[in-house]
């Protein structure tokens, strides 16, 4: 059925695939046009029947109201720090948890294995309260660090899984000539081992990184004051019990895609096959 | 040096955090369940979480929100992952443009997507009315018997993406022989279909199924940002309402013994659908 490479296809295998991809481009593409096109529409067009497809008048008014009337910019800096913050706290702890598992044995291997699966498994919604009151105990409420170490708990298991396949991809024969010439664990780790693993890096940097910057659930329960609000919250702000700031909300919209859509199209690659690694291969 | 020794060195900080940020909560929960509010044993925090008819309801609306999103998300996936997995030009461009719905923000796509099902100025209504599907505009939102539905779609729209990635890898990954030997043996489309894509891909599919059910018991951004569990409960799913128990009405042992029940039951499915794949799976 697939790819016969070189073999000549008919007329309407291309007609078919011609259409099919098309309703999948508008299917996946129509609502960011319509939000950039939102975006810069003025009010009085934003709430005109029948609705028009270009603005008459593009304006960048609801961009202004973003980033000077709004909290958008202290909420994209505090986005910033906590994305970037939890994301190299699970990197690190990946990378040796990672490296634990898969170049060593020990008692209980298995058992730990399976709590990090377990991890990945749990539907937050189930410990969103005492996660609620162990933050507050430790006095992490609205901090960063709140934040950042509960975020680590959502993205490092499946660090940890995509890390270690990608270590045991990796012969242990390399290791073992270092650790002859006399390097330490360590050493091999950093000097050997990490960089034949780059590309699962990256994986699990943009894994954790988006996965961070879009959370909402945590955020909304952790974060109450507007020194660390992140995005997420920022953008349901714009709504009040009543009415809907939809040309500002569609702008902000705009400006919270924008860095997670461009770190996608520059590391699609990568990100694509260390996800789809582990499992094709089991 | 005693190996068993370094290597849990090695894992002991990523093992540290995940007990004291989830295996902490998940007895912490427990204990909470099983308790009032001055710490003395009672039953009556399940009492009082399976009492409201909300429960119920949240419950089944859940199961249909889960259930109906699965079966899409499967079938447009794997449709979308066999047209990826032709040979034409701008194959690329289209597997890249597949991917956004899967990567922007979720409460971006809600918010969108509640906008263009505007009662009076979305797009949707304008094109369905202007183009004469339907008489008058629709509450897509509002309306009790369109809000599930609508919700069902836009979640197949954000993770359908996810379904045909993931395929498409083993799609890819099935050895160009099996088919040339189908062929040899004169099969037809839907023989290989049957006999070769389906058996090839079933490892692939198993996993998705099981992290989209995983997903789905968790999705609460679109639905809370969108609907917030109305118009009268109609959209209204257990996670929801735990949050709502919790942060809304601060109670939080309620809201724990509704906790528990609620991975209680989501283990049993998990445990389930890991059984009837294993079953299933001897049987060929």
């Amino acid at each position: 059925m697939s790819t016969q490479a070189g073999m000549k296809q008919s007329k309407s295998f291309y007609l078919v695939v011609a259409i099919a991809s098309a309703i999948i481009i508008f299917i996946t593409l129509f609502p960011f046009v319509w939000m950039a096109l939102s975006s810069v529409k003025q009010l009085g067009e934003l709430y005109t029947v029948p609705p028009h497809w270009i603005p008459d008048h593009p304006t960048m008014q609801n961009f202004v109201k973003v980033f000077t009337e709004s909290n958008i910019p202290r909420y994209f800096l505090n986005s910033v720090v906590i994305s970037v913050g939890s994301t190299a706290l699970a990197l690190m702890l990946a990378i040796f948890a990672s490296y634990g598992f898969a170049r060593f044995n020990f008692t209980g291997k298995k058992f730990f294995q399976s709590f990090v699966l377990v991890g990945q498994l749990l539907p937050t919604a189930a410990i969103i309260v005492p996660l609620f009151i162990t933050l507050r105990v430790l006095g992490l409420m609205n901090t960063y660090w709140g934040l950042i170490l509960v975020y680590t708990i959502i993205t490092l298991p499946l660090s940890v899984y995509m890390l270690t396949s990608y270590f045991q991809a990796i012969p242990v024969e390399l290791e073992e000539a270092a650790v002859i010439d006399g390097a330490s664990r360590l050493g091999v780790l950093f000097r050997i081992t990490l960089p034949l693993s780059l590309p699962g890096i990256v994986a699990v940097l943009v894994y954790a990184f988006v996965t961070t910057w879009n959370e909402f659930i945590f955020a909304l329960c952790f974060a109450t004051d507007s020194s660390v609000k992140t995005l997420p919250i920022g953008l349901v702000e714009f709504s009040t019990e009543f009415t809907t700031d939809w040309g500002a909300v569609m702008a902000a919209s705009m400006v919270m895609t924008l860095p997670v859509a461009l770190l996608f199209v520059a590391f699609q690659r990568l990100f694509v096959g260390g996800l789809t690694s582990g499992a094709t291969k089991g | 040096m005693n190996r068993t020794y370094v290597g849990l060195l090695f894992i002991l900080p990523a093992m540290a955090v995940l007990a004291m940020l989830i295996a902490f909560p998940i007895v912490y929960t427990i204990y909470l369940s099983a308790v009032d509010a001055n710490g003395v044993l009672t039953s009556k925090n399940f009492v009082n979480a399976l009492r409201p008819p909300a429960t119920a309801r949240a419950f089944i609306n859940l199961v249909v929100f889960v259930g109906g999103s699965i079966v899409f998300q499967v079938v447009f996936g794997t449709l979308t992952a066999i047209l990826l997995n032709q040979n034409f030009p701008g194959r690329t461009i289209v597997r890249s443009v597949t991917l956004i719905p899967w990567v922007v923000p979720g409460i971006v796509a809600a918010t969108t997507w509640a906008w263009m099902f505007h009662t009076e100025f979305g797009i949707i209504n304008y094109m369905l009315t202007d183009s004469g599907v339907i008489s008058a505009p629709i509450g897509w939102l509002t309306n009790k018997d369109t809000v599930m539905p609508v919700l069902i779609a836009i979640n197949v729209w954000k993770l359908f993406p996810f379904v045909a990635i993931m395929v498409l890898a083993g799609l890819q990954a099935i050895p160009a022989e099996l088919y040339e030997a189908a062929k040899i043996d004169g099969a037809h489309f839907w023989e290989e279909v049957l006999h070769i894509t389906l058996p090839q891909v079933r490892p692939v599919l198993v996993t998705v199924t099981l992290l989209l059910v995983i997903w789905g018991l968790n999705s609460i951004t679109l639905i809370y940002s969108i609907t917030g569990g109305g118009p009268a409960n109609r959209t209204l799913i257990t996670p929801i309402q735990i949050f709502r128990l919790a942060f809304e009405s601060f109670q939080f042992n309620t809201a724990a013994a509704l906790s528990v029940l609620f991975v209680g039951v989501a283990a049993v499915v998990v445990a389930i659908y890991m059984w009837v794949i294993q079953k299933t799976g001897e049987a060929r």
